[in-house]
C-alpha cells in the first residue's frame, strides 16, 4: 500500500476519478442538445405536437445530466491549481487562457440560455425559445471544442516556446489548432453525439418493447436511426484517422495500444495482436492471438508499413507507459463498441427496408429492440475507454515529451490528497446511483402529454401558408 | 513595452475584480437563499425559494468558473499558488457546490425531499464557508518563496480572524439572499425576509466593524497601505459610506420597500469589494507577490483581452436578458412542469 503515501499516485487517481465521473454527464448533454434542436425544429415546422412532447420529455434528461455535469465540472477547473500547481504555472499562458475562452464563450452561453430552454416555454415565444435551444446546443459543443483544443495541446504541444520552465505562446493559431486538435475534436464531437443517439434510441426501444406509447417513441427511434446511419460509419473513419495521428506523433502510445514490444522496420508487414497478456517485467506478451500482417492494413490500408512501428523496448522503462495492459484493452473495448454500433445500425436499416419497423411490426422486433437497449450504456464505456487510452497512454508525460507527470504535481501532504480522494469517491459513487435512480424514474414515469402547448391560441394568426378552399358548410338558410 | 508590462496586469486585475464582484453579488444571493432555506418551515416555501433560483443558479456559478479560468490564464502563478495554499477551503467550497448543484434536480424528482433539502441548504452553507475561509486566507497572506511558490502548511489559513471573515461573509450572503427574496416574493414569505434581512444587516455590520478594526492591527502590510498619504482619505471614506448605506438599507426595510433593500445591499457589497481590492492591490498573492510578477506573458494577456474581455458586454447582455424573461414575483414552486 505504498501508493497511500505517494502524492503523485494519489493526485493522479483523484484526477482520473473526477475526470471519469465528470465525463459521464456532458457526454449526454452535448449530444442530446443537437437532438433537441432537431425535434423542436420539427415541431415548429410541422406543428405536430408529438415533436413538442419529445422536446419536453428528453430535456428532462438534459437537465438532470446538466446539474451533475456542472457540479462535477467545477472541481476539474480548480484541481489544476490545487493538485497540479507546477504544471499550471508552466502551461498557464496557453492552457489557462483556453480555459478562460471555454468559460466565456461556451459555459456562459449554455448556462444563460438553459434557463429559457427549460423554464421559458410559457415566457418567450416559440421562435425565441428555439433560438435558446440552439444556443444551448451550440454552447455545449463549443466547450467540447475548447477543452479538446486544450487537451490536444498537452498531447502535441505546438506554437509555444519553453522559457525558464514556462511555455510562452508564440503563435496562438498553431497552439489552438495543434496537430491533434481537429481530429480529436471531431472524434469527441461524434462520440458525444453517438452516445446520446444510442441512449435516446435505447430508451425509445425500451418503450416500444414494453408497448408504452409505441407510436410516439417510434418517431424518436426513426430520427435516431437516420442520424446513426451517418454518424456510426463516420465515427469509425475519424477514429481511424486519430489512430494514424498517434502512429505519427506518439509512438510510445501506439506501442502500448498494440502491445508491440519489438520494433517493426518500415517496408515490412507486421502482425496485429487481437488479444494478449502483456508482461511488463519480461517486456513481452506472455500469451497472444495475432492476425498475421494485419497491422499495416489497420494503420495504412496496405500490407507494408511506410513508417516503422517502434516497439516499447525502444524506450527505457521510465520513458514509456507502464499500464500497457490497461491501454491495450481499453483501446480494444472502444473499437469493439464502435463496430457494435455500426453493425446494429446496419441490421436495423435492413429490417427497416424489409418493412419490419412499421407501426404494427416494430414491437415484434424483440431481439433488435434488446440490441438497442443494450447499446444505451455502451457509448459511455467507449468514451471512457478512449480517454483512458488517450491519457494513460500519454504517460509518463503530462505535456508529451516536455513535462513529466511526476514533475507536474503540487507538493501536498499525501494525507490531504487521500482525504479528498476518499471524499470524491464516496460522494461520486452516491451521486452515480442517485442519478441512475432518478433517471430510471423519469423513464418509468414517461412523457407528460398534459403540458400546455405554447402559442397554440395564436396559431391561426401565425399560419401564413395559403389555406385550402373550405366550403361554407353552414345550412343554406344561414347563408342568406 | 515597459508601460505595457504594467498596464496589462492592471487591466487584468480589473477584469478579474469585475468577474469576482459579479460572482459574489450573484452567487452571493444564490447561496444566501440556500442558507435561508434551512429555516423554511414548509415544503411550499422551500419550493418557492428554489424556483426563484432554478433558472439562474448555474449562470451565477459560471462567473466563478470564468473568474477561475481567467485567473489561470492571466496570472498562472497566482492561480497555482493560491489554490495550492488554500486547497482545503477550496475543496470545502467544491463539495458544497456539488451537493447544492445536484439538489435542484434531485429534489424535484424525489418523493422524500428531506435529504435533498439538507443537501441544498447545507451545501450552500459549506460553499459560503469555504469561500469565506479562502478570502480570509488571502487577506491573511500566503507564505511563498522568492519564486512565488507556496511553502506554508495545509492549515495556515485557519485562525480566529479567518473564522471572523468567513462568518461575516456568510452573514453578507444571508443579507443579500434575504433582500433578493424580498424582491422576488410576496406576502408572508416576503415579510419573513424583511426580518431576516434586518437581522443579517446588523450581524454583517458587526462583523464588518470587527474586520475593519482587526485589519490594520494584525496586518502590517495593510497598515502601511491604509495610513499612507493620500490613500488614507479614501480609506476613511469607505467606512463612512458604509455606515450611510447601512442606514439607507435599514430605512428601506422599515418602509417595506420592494426593490431598494436589494439595491442598497448590492452597493454595500460593491463598497466592501472596492475596499478589499484597494487593500490587496497591487499584490495578487499577498503580502509579497505583486500582479506584475505573477502575470502571464504579455501575448497571452492581449489575446485574452480580445477573446474574453470583448465578450464581457455580450455575456452581461444575455444574463440581463435572462432576468428580464423571468422578471416578476415567484408565487408558486413550479419547477419545469
Amino acid at each position: 500500500m505504498d501508493f497511500l503515501s505517494d502524492t503523485v499516485v494519489l493526485s493522479r487517481m483523484q484526477f482520473a476519478l473526477t475526470a471519469i465521473f465528470h465525463m459521464l454527464w456532458p457526454v449526454l448533454t452535448t449530444g442530446m442538445g443537437i437532438y433537441l434542436v432537431i425535434v423542436e425544429g420539427l415541431w415548429l415546422k410541422t406543428r405536430n405536437k408529438d415533436y413538442y412532447y419529445h422536446a419536453r420529455f428528453w430535456s428532462k434528461f438534459y437537465v438532470l445530466n446538466f446539474g451533475i455535469g456542472v457540479a462535477s465540472g467545477i472541481p476539474m477547473e480548480f484541481q489544476f491549481g490545487t493538485n497540479w500547481a507546477p504544471l499550471s504555472e508552466a502551461i498557464g499562458n496557453f492552457f489557462g487562457s483556453v480555459i478562460g475562452f471555454e468559460a466565456s464563450w461556451a459555459f456562459m452561453l449554455e448556462a444563460a440560455f438553459l434557463g429559457i430552454m427549460v423554464f421559458g416555454w410559457e415566457r418567450v415565444n416559440p421562435v425565441i425559445h428555439y433560438i435558446a435551444t440552439i444556443l444551448v446546443a451550440f454552447g455545449a459543443n463549443l466547450s467540447t471544442f475548447w477543452i479538446l483544443s486544450a487537451n490536444s495541446w498537452l498531447q502535441t504541444p505546438a506554437g509555444v516556446e519553453l522559457v525558464d520552465g514556462v511555455f510562452v505562446v508564440k503563435d496562438y493559431f498553431k497552439a489552438i489548432f495543434n496537430p491533434f486538435m481537429l481530429n480529436s475534436f471531431l472524434h469527441m464531437f461524434f462520440a458525444t453525439l453517438e452516445t446520446s443517439l444510442f441512449v435516446i434510441g435505447g430508451i425509445s426501444a425500451w418503450y416500444i418493447l414494453n408497448k408504452r406509447h409505441p407510436e410516439f417513441f417510434a418517431k424518436s427511434f426513426k430520427i435516431i436511426l437516420i442520424a446513426v446511419i451517418a454518424v456510426a460509419p463516420l465515427q469509425l473513419y475519424i477514429g481511424h484517422l486519430s489512430g494514424e495521428q498517434v502512429y505519427h506523433y506518439q509512438p510510445t502510445k501506439l506501442a502500448a495500444m498494440e502491445a508491440q514490444w519489438e520494433t517493426t522496420p518500415a517496408g515490412q508487414p507486421a502482425d496485429w495482436s487481437l488479444l494478449a497478456i502483456p508482461d511488463n517485467k519480461a517486456e513481452r506478451n506472455s500469451w497472444e492471438i495475432t492476425v498475421p500482417n494485419a497491422l499495416g492494413y489497420i494503420l495504412e490500408f496496405k500490407k507494408e508499413l511506410s513508417e516503422p512501428v517502434q516497439g516499447l523496448k525502444e524506450w527505457k522503462p521510465e520513458d514509456r507507459p507502464r499500464l500497457v495492459g490497461l491501454i491495450y484493452y481499453a483501446f480494444r473495448i472502444m473499437i469493439a463498441i464502435g463496430f457494435y454500433f455500426a453493425g446494429l445500425m446496419l441490421i436495423t436499416v435492413l429490417q427497416w427496408l424489409r418493412g419490419k419497423l412499421s407501426a404494427e411490426n416494430i414491437a415484434q422486433q424483440k431481439w433488435l429492440m434488446m440490441g438497442w437497449i443494450l447499446s444505451a450504456p455502451l457509448g459511455y464505456i467507449a468514451v471512457e475507454a478512449g480517454w483512458t487510452v488517450r491519457c494513460v497512454g500519454r504517460q509518463p508525460w503530462t505535456v508529451y515529451g516536455q513535462i513529466r507527470t511526476v514533475d507536474a504535481v503540487s507538493n501536498l501532504p499525501p494525507g490531504d490528497v487521500l482525504g479528498t480522494l476518499i471524499a470524491f469517491a464516496t460522494v461520486y459513487t452516491f451521486l452515480f446511483f442517485a442519478a441512475l435512480y432518478f433517471g430510471s424514474r423519469i423513464i418509468r414515469k414517461g412523457p407528460n402529454f398534459d403540458l400546455p402547448i405554447p402559442g397554440v391560441e395564436e396559431q391561426p394568426a401565425l399560419d401564413t401558408t395559403p389555406g385550402e378552399f373550405q366550403p361554407d358548410e353552414r345550412p343554406v338558410e344561414a347563408q342568406q | 513595452m515597459e508601460t505595457l508590462d504594467y498596464l496589462l496586469p492592471q487591466v487584468w486585475f480589473g477584469i478579474l475584480a469585475l468577474f469576482l464582484f459579479l460572482y459574489v453579488m450573484l452567487d452571493g444571493f444564490d447561496l444566501g437563499v440556500g442558507i435561508l432555506s434551512l429555516t423554511s418551515s414548509t415544503e411550499e416555501r422551500r419550493s418557492i425559494l428554489m424556483t426563484s433560483l432554478s433558472n439562474i443558479w448555474d449562470a451565477n456559478e459560471t462567473w466563478l468558473v470564468l473568474m477561475g479560468g481567467s485567473l489561470f490564464g492571466a496570472f498562472p502563478l497566482a492561480y497555482s499558488t493560491i489554490l495550492t495554499a488554500l486547497h482545503i477551503p477550496i475543496f470545502i467550497m467544491i463539495f458544497g457546490f456539488i451537493f447544492r448543484g445536484v439538489a435542484f434536480e434531485f429534489r424535484e424528482q424525489s418523493r422524500r425531499k428531506f435529504f435533498w433539502n439538507i443537501a441544498f441548504g447545507a451545501g450552500s452553507f459549506l460553499a459560503a464557508l469555504g469561500q469565506g475561509f479562502a478570502l480570509g486566507g488571502v487577506l491573511e497572506g500566503i507564505q511563498v518563496d522568492a519564486a512565488g511558490h507556496f511553502i506554508g502548511a495545509s492549515w495556515d489559513w485557519l485562525n480566529w480572524r479567518t473564522i471572523l471573515v468567513a462568518l461575516t461573509l456568510i452573514q453578507g450572503y444571508v443579507l443579500i439572499g434575504s433582500t433578493y427574496l424580498i424582491w422576488k416574493t410576496e406576502g408572508e414569505l416576503q415579510q419573513t425576509h424583511y426580518r431576516t434581512a434586518k437581522l443579517a444587516a446588523i450581524t454583517t455590520l458587526i462583523g464588518a466593524i470587527l474586520i475593519t478594526i482587526a485589519t490594520p492591527i494584525f496586518y502590517e502590510s495593510a497598515r502601511t497601505r491604509l495610513f499612507s498619504q493620500p490613500l488614507v482619505y479614501l480609506f476613511a471614506l469607505i467606512p463612512l459610506l458604509g455606515v450611510i448605506l447601512i442606514g439607507l438599507l435599514l430605512r428601506s426595510l422599515d418602509k417595506k420597500s420592494d426593490r431598494m433593500p436589494f439595491i442598497w445591499t448590492i452597493l454595500l457589497f460593491l463598497l466592501t469589494f472596492i475596499g478589499l481590492a484597494l487593500v490587496v492591490f497591487p499584490y495578487i498573492i499577498p503580502p509579497t507577490i505583486p500582479i506584475y510578477q505573477a502575470a502571464a506573458d504579455p501575448s497571452s494577456m492581449v489575446v485574452m483581452i480580445i477573446f474574453v474581455g470583448a465578450l464581457i458586454p455580450v455575456m452581461l447582455f444575455y444574463n440581463i436578458y435572462q432576468y428580464v424573461v423571468f422578471r416578476g414575483k415567484v408565487t408558486a414552486g413550479s419547477y419545469g412542469e
